[in-house]
């Protein structure tokens, strides 16, 4: 049984990695913006599901709940809120295209060879680490990047209401 | 292949899959959500260090990576919207007021 | 008891204090601290001189170290011994009188203070000049007069005309002193020492490891430039356009003997230097000579005096030449009392003519101002070498030692000299005849309001004269035999001594009677010469057109160069064409580099990636 839940692990591992790359692939290859949305939604939500079979099951809850619910939901408001007649999403591509894949083959075999040493032995189990380890740290030694990051979202709400005032004054000048 | 081995694998795909969208397509909220997907990539690398260290560093950085993500989407997507109210496009093409 | 830095000094504060405070001082207490200043100097010089002649030992005073090298330093120190008692004494002396004469002519100006502490100024240079003990307390002196001289020359700066002359005299100057520098390097590197006692010494007890002769010849390019020696002897005629007391202070009594005085003090290094020596003697009797001949056409009262100064300079360094020196200053002495009185008695005529200085409009002034009559009178008869005048015996003296003496003397010298005595004689007694004597050629403003000066005036005139008159019974040469002996005389000679004497009796009388003759009555005869010889008359006037010779060779090419060479090239192609050439490569540069900003935001991210993946790979390469 352990060892075919082990199996059953590693599978789905294999499947939700892969489903992720294609997923990724489709991002950049869709046409329709909307499509578009929908395979970056399915990538991390296999990404969620990935999370997960690692152990970290709160960093899985907070990549859907923040990413996909918070984040991909806007996203998909603001792309139903534009024309589709727009012209960009005729001609999907840049002038850029050759040399764009060009130095992502590149820079994907630099960082491939860059990162291959960074692993090291994996062989000491390590410690598992549950919500309540995580928050204890988080609220103990990183406090003060906690502290920040909530002074960062207060600066993203007052802009919010600054562009959104500023648009509504002009339209109503 | 080993499962560090290869998320990391992914990780790495999935950050120059994002930078090629963004430099490839010529929809700005498309290239927009090309840098989400690097964002990902970034995340999952780091969740597999963390995964493999057993300490919660990496998973702190996750977290504030979700923060710091969801931040800038609330202001990227605001901006887009008052250039395409300028522009009447979303072709990045037409935004090269700044031209040297 | 630092009695010389308190005689060097007390000028100096008087400029200081003149000279910061003089327009709030009113014009009372500025004439007080500007005369009573030297003349309190010139008691301590005389208090000085008894106490030289009692004890008999020069005194060294050493006021300041400069500087100090290693183990060489150079001090500030004063010197005083027989010669430079002297200097000191006519320096202090007709200085004084100069100032108090200054304080009548100069009453209705409005920069009064800012005269009398330039005077003051001058006479610090110049008793640092004649004090200091080393070449080099004596070139700070020598600048220092220049300057001086260039501030008093330019006093009404605002004619234009007056700064050139200042201008001219200082340029000329500095010329000049380029030789004297040199000079000064070649002596401290062969002997490690500027002092003048210690270079005499050095150059009287043997052999010395520079050529004397060269040192010497490049001192006296230093003198040629300061006391008016051909060939830069021009800034002098110009210097006139100065208010007449400096024309008598400056450039009659006091700085353009500082030349004479430089080499009479230095008599132990031309005493080895025979080169030299006749340079500076053929050197001052052609200066003698050709300003004697410009000075019988000038028509200005002024410049009558000042070629007649350089002439009289020429004589005293034709005595410099032969080897006499005591005879030199001797001339020096009696020179600046009646070159001052002729000078400050010019100023009286201008005056009382308002400020007339053509001779051609004066004539008559004998009986109307008759105090300056007979003071220019007498100094006259002293210039020109009638006896028991004081000038007779310094000529005459100068006449026997270029004829008799060992060192150089020759009939050719004497002859020149002989002449140039006899035209002296003549321009002088023109000079008086056209001023005082004959009919009235004034305009009629002027002459009616024609008067004496005033007793702050006259009275120095009436001194100036008696010395002028007395003068020559002081025994310089003889007094001066410690320090500077006079040349042997050739045996062969001594038997024209007493004939010569006579010859220079014979030079002024003859002189008088000629310009009496010519000068007479209506002045048809001078008209009749002067159409006669014309070019003659012409090439006179034009003072040989020497400075129109400097103007076409140095002055034009220099122009010349600044501009074509210095200013179009230099300046403006090479600085300013590198600087702009710099500036529109940054430009260039800029606009290729700004062709990376096109806007694109997918080129931006192209390079981001591009950078991001060299990164990798550099730092991958270097581990």
């Amino acid at each position: 049984m352990e060892s075919f839940l082990a199996g059953l692990d590693s599978l789905l591992l294999y499947v939700f990695a892969f489903c992720a790359l294609i997923g990724s692939i489709l991002v950049v290859a869709l046409r329709q913006p909307m499509r578009v949305a929908t395979a970056l939604i399915s990538t991390m939500i296999f990404l969620g599901g990935v999370y997960g079979l690692l152990g970290v099951h709160f960093i899985a809850a907070f990549q859907v709940l923040i990413y996909v619910g918070a984040v991909m939901v806007f996203m998909v408001y603001v792309i139903m809120l534009l024309d589709p007649r727009d012209p960009a999403v005729r001609s999907r591509f840049s002038p850029l295209v050759v040399p764009g894949i060009i130095g992502g083959l590149l820079l994907a075999w630099a960082l491939v060879h860059a990162v291959h040493g960074l692993l090291g032995n994996a062989t000491a189990v390590p410690a598992r680490f549950g919500l309540k380890e995580f928050s204890v740290s988080f609220l103990n030694e990183y406090w003060l990047h906690f502290e920040l990051t909530s002074v960062l979202l207060l600066a993203a709400v007052v802009a919010s209401l600054a562009v959104i005032k500023g648009a509504s004054g002009r339209d109503r000048g | 292949m080993d499962k560090a081995q290869l998320l990391l694998s992914l990780a790495v795909a999935m950050f120059a899959i994002g930078m090629v969208g963004v430099i490839i397509r010529r929809n700005v909220l498309v290239m927009l959500m090309c840098m989400e997907l690097m964002l990902n990539g970034v995340n999952l690398s780091l969740v597999t260090f963390a995964h493999q260290s057993g300490t919660t560093v990496g998973a702190v950085l996750v977290f504030l990576i979700f923060v710091v993500a969801t931040a800038e989407i609330a202001i990227a997507i605001p901006i887009v919207l008052m250039l395409v109210k300028r522009k009447h496009t979303l072709d990045p093409h037409a935004y090269t007021d700044l031209k040297g | 008891m630092h009695a010389l830095t308190l005689i060097v000094i007390l000028p100096l504060v008087g400029f200081l204090i003149n000279g910061l405070a003089g327009n709030k001082l009113g014009q009372k207490a500025v004439a007080v601290i500007g005369c009573g200043l030297p003349l309190v100097s010139f008691a301590i010089t005389v208090s000085m001189f008894m106490l030289l002649m009692q004890t008999g030992e020069a005194r060294i005073e050493t006021v300041y170290t400069w500087a100090t090298f290693g183990k060489t330093s150079f001090e500030i120190a004063l010197y005083f011994d027989r010669l430079s008692a002297v200097m000191t004494l006519i320096v202090t002396g007709i200085g004084s009188l100069i100032h108090i004469y200054s304080i009548g002519y100069m009453k209705e100006d409005a920069s009064f203070a800012r005269f009398f502490a330039y005077l003051n100024l001058f006479l610090f240079f110049m008793l640092l000049l004649v004090l200091g003990r080393s070449l080099l307390v004596m070139f700070v002196g020598w600048e220092g007069v220049g300057l001086a001289s260039y501030l008093l020359i330019g006093f009404w700066f605002e004619d234009p005309v007056n700064a050139k002359a200042g201008k001219k005299a200082f340029i000329t100057n500095r010329v000049g002193d380029a030789g004297f520098l040199l000079g000064m390097f070649l002596l401290y590197n062969a002997l490690g020492t500027l002092d003048l006692d210690r270079i005499n010494a050095a150059f009287l007890a043997g052999p010395v490891a520079v050529s004397a002769s060269l040192v010497g010849v490049f001192l006296f390019i230093g003198a040629t430039g300061k006391s008016a020696q051909i060939p830069l002897h021009v800034w002098l005629p110009d210097a006139m356009a100065g208010p007449t007391p400096v024309s008598a202070l400056i450039h009659a009594a006091t700085m353009v003997t500082a030349g004479v005085y430089m080499i009479a003090r230095l008599n132990g290094l031309y005493l080895h230097a025979p080169e030299a020596s006749t340079l500076v003697a053929w050197v001052g009797a052609a200066t003698a000579f050709f300003a004697a001949t410009v000075a019988i056409v000038q028509t200005d009262i002024k410049k009558v005096l000042a070629y007649s100064t350089v002439s009289q300079l020429g004589f005293m360094f034709v005595a410099l030449g032969v080897g006499a020196y005591g005879v030199a200053v001797f001339h020096l002495l009696t020179h600046a009392f009646f070159k001052a009185c002729l000078f400050l008695g010019a100023g009286s005529v201008i005056h009382a003519l308002s400020g007339e200085q053509d001779i051609r409009k004066m004539g008559g002034l004998a009986k109307r101002i008759p105090v300056t009559f007979w003071t220019f009178a007498i100094a006259t008869g002293a210039i020109a070498g009638l006896p028991p005048l004081s000038g007779f015996f310094s000529k005459d003296e100068i006449l026997w030692f270029a004829l008799a003496s060992e060192r150089g003397g020759s009939v050719t010298l004497m002859v020149v000299m002989a002449v140039t005595a006899l035209m002296t004689a003549f321009y002088m007694f023109r000079l008086l005849w056209l001023t005082f004597m004959g009919a009235s050629r004034m305009d009629h403003e002027v002459e009616h309001h024609v008067h004496e000066s005033p007793f702050s005036m006259t009275g120095v005139l009436m001194v100036l004269a008696a010395l002028a008159a007395v003068g020559g019974f002081i025994p310089i040469p003889h007094f001066l035999e410690p320090i500077a002996p006079l040349p042997k005389t050739l045996e062969s000679m001594h038997a024209y001594h007493v004939p010569l004497v006579g010859l220079a009796i014979a030079m002024g009388v003859v002189g008088l009677i000629a310009a009496a003759f010519v000068y007479r009555g209506d002045l048809a005869l001078p008209k009749r010469l002067r159409e006669r010889f014309s070019g003659l008359h012409a090439l006179l006037s034009g003072k040989y057109f020497i400075d129109e010779l400097y103007e076409n060779m140095i002055q034009r090419p220099l122009h010349w160069i600044s501009e074509k060479v210095f200013l179009d090239f230099g300046d403006r192609r090479l600085f300013d064409g590198t600087l702009n050439g710099m500036a529109s490569m940054a430009n260039a540069s800029g606009g290729v580099l700004a062709r990376v900003q096109t806007g694109s935001l997918h080129l931006y991210v192209l390079l981001v990636l591009i950078g991001s993946f060299l990164a990798l790979v550099w730092s991958w390469a270097h581990g």
